[in-house]
């Protein structure tokens, strides 16, 4: 009998396992160039003042996360399939537009990203980012996408280095923790700007597209989506454990001595004194692993929701003449993404944060979609949003909408 | 003045529908058509008046166009009955859903559905899955075709004739079509695992339910591993074990492989004894060898029998021609002797006992054996199959050149992987 116990608790393990992946992966890779960048920028000019923020966002995300993989689990559809089946053509046309936009943004940021990372090691951005943009379009039409993606995620794992740091950087803990459950805020057109961003970039319109379809191509089955919870709860805590420090040692650092970041050398600097010499290439190879992996992901992902939701060809499996939308999609994001980062005198930090605000604006459009979406009962049966994630996701939803008004409003008011 | 002969199903939805006297009634929201003729005629409208929907007879509406607008005009709002078996809602099961066009043999999305004003009534005449018709719902349509005029282009648009469509159902649409999947049924089974792997897993389980049994047994066969997974995994157990029967042990075996075990020991259970412990015993080798692969649907004769006692045979049996490339004669012992090719049967005098004109020098494997070395002795001896026998000589199995192809296919991917 010992034998069948020990058996079921490996076919235990074996079935979170096969549930496992999807959440936690998502979650790994929302952690890119523009994420670190922005985290870094909160870390650097606010301190610890940001923390609850983050605390709060970690909540939030973990439960839109988890609509998105629960929409994936139970009606078996992408999110654009099920916005164009529900809402109709103009109103995917206006999502579509949205999810453009945003992902565009962070295609230009992953960009920025690749450039900065490999300029720490003093290569020129005019060789890294044409190569690395012919490597992006050669691994999504001739290479293995998956293993490439395995690859870059492995390259993550180095960001363990921030927590290291975060430890080494001596903050004050008790600081720490005060700033992480009681809140602060400032009017302060670049506080406010700045929380949009991590925000923006903590919880992004294409994840909700890129979680929901691997989730689909996964094969989750409704018995266990409880186990597809715990994986994406797991990796909303991660994700944001990892930022958590990052804003940390960025905070005991850059802040305290009134350092504020302008390249992404500044951000792989302000580790070296306390976590030694090889911390700023380590760092660098993370971001430059982010940011691959989020290039590659963000034209995928943005070729797939739309090729599907306006019913054109697709699929990796298709030549160029087969699926010209979809191969366009990927191919003008490559280069009118990389192309503006060739240009001249652009700060490349700058604008992974002015990515991040975008997403950040835009996020709220595609939020209500899913909330309408995960509260139709004739799409989830059973599975409908509980009151309590209802409640959650509708507070993000107009505290970010809030949020863009004081944005949009300050300059009249002078405040 | 209906001097309307066709229009778009998104000229007239949500537009507000008249009385005789040009009072606004109501809003139409859905066209319901009855689906069992060739060309569905519209019968019903889902029309909103007064705060409240209601499906009201068609009979009574006319549609006409007026300063290039169309008007939707009805001499009563009489509520009508529709059965829901055999009725289409053109809005909520079609638009903007996924249809199979079963010319090009895959699944498109609609973007608007043309109909037809005859003077016996509204029918579906094509679906537009085309790029005009995407701009046409955007309301973009017509100035682009006027910027593009001048310069001598045109938006390509596609319809597909509604003969040549299959609408999709899907449990959560309620659209039960008693003839729904009439026309998918008709398409060979490689073209509709095609089809029901482009679709998401509900729809997959519920399409593949429909299927008779006969036709389910060859499209499993033809699905990627992940599909069949999902269909035997979604389907209520006794459905997929009548279809199970219906295959090849072998393929039963490589499938039950890839689900969960006690998925798949619920399976084997609610199969039929004979064949499920033909299943069990293939299982139980390792994937590498012989056995794994091997076929146990053979047909073999007795040393005994005479040439005509056997044709007799095979003509009771009708076995599928891979089955017959060679015929394997064994012993009371089923132990494997010889081997006769149906040229031999054919050449030789009725009378004639088999143990006569058979091959005593039978190229054989053991099911022990590795894969491998079945490669070595097809090619060597150029053989479309190998019989397989067990420790003690007893012909268990035959191994068909397909497999083989497939089991080296299988092996070149996992090395390029």
């Amino acid at each position: 009998m010992a034998q069948t116990t020990r058996s079921t608790r490996l076919k235990n393990i074996l079935l979170i396992l096969s549930v496992i992946g999807p959440g936690l992966v998502t979650a790994t890779a929302d952690n890119d160039a523009s994420g670190i960048a922005t985290y870094a920028m909160v870390g650097s000019m606010f301190g610890y003042k940001m923390l609850w923020g983050l605390f709060l966002i970690t909540i939030s995300l973990a439960v839109i996360q988890e609509m998105a993989a629960r929409m994936g689990v139970v009606t078996g559809k992408g999110l654009s399939d099920l916005i164009r089946e529900n809402f109709g053509v103009k109103m995917t046309f206006f999502a579509m537009v949205t999810l453009l936009i945003a992902n565009f943004t962070t295609t230009v940021g992953e960009f920025a990203g690749i450039a900065a990372s490999l300029e720490i090691f003093g290569i020129s951005k005019y060789i890294s980012v044409p190569l690395t943009s012919f490597f992006v379009w050669y691994i999504i039409n001739k290479g293995s996408y998956k293993k490439t993606e395995k690859f870059f995620l492995g390259l993550m794992v180095i960001y363990v280095s921030y927590i290291i740091s975060g430890f080494l950087a001596k903050p004050d803990w008790k600081e720490v923790f005060k700033n992480t459950f009681i809140p602060s805020f400032s009017f302060e057109p670049s506080f406010v700007l700045i929380f949009i961003a991590m925000i923006g970039t903590t919880i992004t319109p294409w994840m909700q597209f890129y979680l929901q379809s691997s989730v689909v191509d996964k094969g989750v089955s409704v018995k266990n989506i409880k186990y597809q919870r715990w994986d994406v709860f797991l990796g909303a805590f991660w994700t944001d454990f990892i930022a958590f420090f990052i804003v940390v040692a960025t905070a005991a650092t850059l802040y305290k001595h009134g350092i504020r970041i302008e390249t992404a050398e500044d951000a792989a600097k302000a580790l070296e004194p306390f976590a030694g010499k090889y911390a700023s290439g380590l760092f660098a190879i993370g971001l430059f692993g982010a940011s691959l992996l989020g290039a590659h992901i963000l034209p995928l992902s943005t070729a797939y929701a739309i090729t599907e939701a306006f019913g054109f060809e697709n699929g990796l499996d298709k030549k160029f003449k087969e699926a010209p939308v979809f191969y366009g999609i990927i191919l003008l994001f490559i280069v009118i993404g990389a192309g503006i980062i060739l240009l001249p005198n652009i700060p490349l930090i700058k604008l992974m944060i002015v990515a991040q605000e975008i997403n950040g604006i835009l996020l709220p459009i595609i939020l209500v979609y899913m909330l309408k979406l995960t509260n139709d009962k004739e799409i989830m049966g059973e599975y409908v949003n509980s009151k309590l994630f209802n409640v959650i996701a509708w507070v993000t939803v107009v505290f970010i909408i809030i949020l863009t008004l004081i944005l949009l409003v300050q300059p009249f008011l002078n405040i | 003045m209906p001097n309307v002969t066709s229009f778009y199903l998104s000229r007239v939805i949500g537009n507000k529908v008249f009385s005789e006297e040009k009072k606004v009634v109501g809003r139409l929201l859905d066209l319901i058509v009855d689906a069992s003729y060739i060309r569905p005629k519209v019968i019903a409208a889902k029309v909103k008046s007064g705060g409240q929907t209601q499906i009201v007879d068609f009979s009574f509406f006319i549609i006409y166009k007026e300063k290039g607008q169309y008007v939707i005009e009805t001499r009563n709002l009489k509520p009508i009955d529709v059965k829901k078996e055999d009725t289409i809602m053109l809005v909520r099961h079609i638009l903007d859903k996924q249809i199979v066009d079963m010319n090009g043999r895959k699944v498109v999305r609609v973007n608007d559905i043309r109909l037809a004003v005859l003077s016996t009534g509204v029918y579906v005449i094509a679906v537009d899955i085309g790029f005009e018709g995407l701009l046409r719902r955007l309301g973009l349509a017509k100035p682009l075709k006027r910027v593009l005029k001048p310069l001598g282009k045109n938006i390509p648009s596609r319809l597909i004739l509604w003969d040549d469509v299959q609408p999709l159902a899907s449990p959560r649409l309620d659209l039960k079509l008693s003839t729904t999947y009439s026309k998918l049924a008709t398409l060979h089974p490689s073209d509709l695992a095609d089809i029901i792997e482009e679709l998401d897993k509900k729809t997959q389980a519920y399409i593949f339910s429909t299927l008779d049994e006969e036709k389910a047994a060859d499209v499993l066969e033809e699905l990627e591993v992940e599909a069949q997974r999902n269909v035997l995994e979604s389907l209520p157990v006794e459905k997929v074990a009548d279809v199970l029967e219906k295959m090849p042990a072998d393929e039963v075996a490589d499938i039950l492989d890839e689900i969960k075990e006690e998925r798949a020991e619920e399976l084997l259970n609610s199969m039929e004894k004979e064949a499920s412990e033909e299943v069990k015993e293939l299982m139980e080798y390792p994937e590498n060898s012989v056995g794994a692969i091997m076929t146990t649907d053979f047909i073999s004769f007795k040393t005994h029998f005479t040439v005509e006692q056997t044709i007799e045979e095979l003509r009771r049996l009708k076995p599928e021609p891979d089955e017959i490339y060679y015929l394997y004669v064994v012993d009371n012992e089923e132990k494997l002797c010889g081997v006769v090719s149906l040229r031999d049967l054919v050449i030789s005098e009725p009378q004639t006992p088999l143990y006569e004109i058979m091959n005593r020098d039978v190229v054989c494997v053991k099911d022990t054996d590795n894969v491998n070395s079945l490669v070595e002795i097809i090619s060597k001896y150029s053989l479309l199959a190998v019989p397989v026998v067990n420790e003690s000589k007893k012909l268990i199995g035959v191994v068909i050149i397909n497999d083989i192809v497939y089991e080296l296919l299988k092996m070149k991917r996992k090395l390029l992987l």
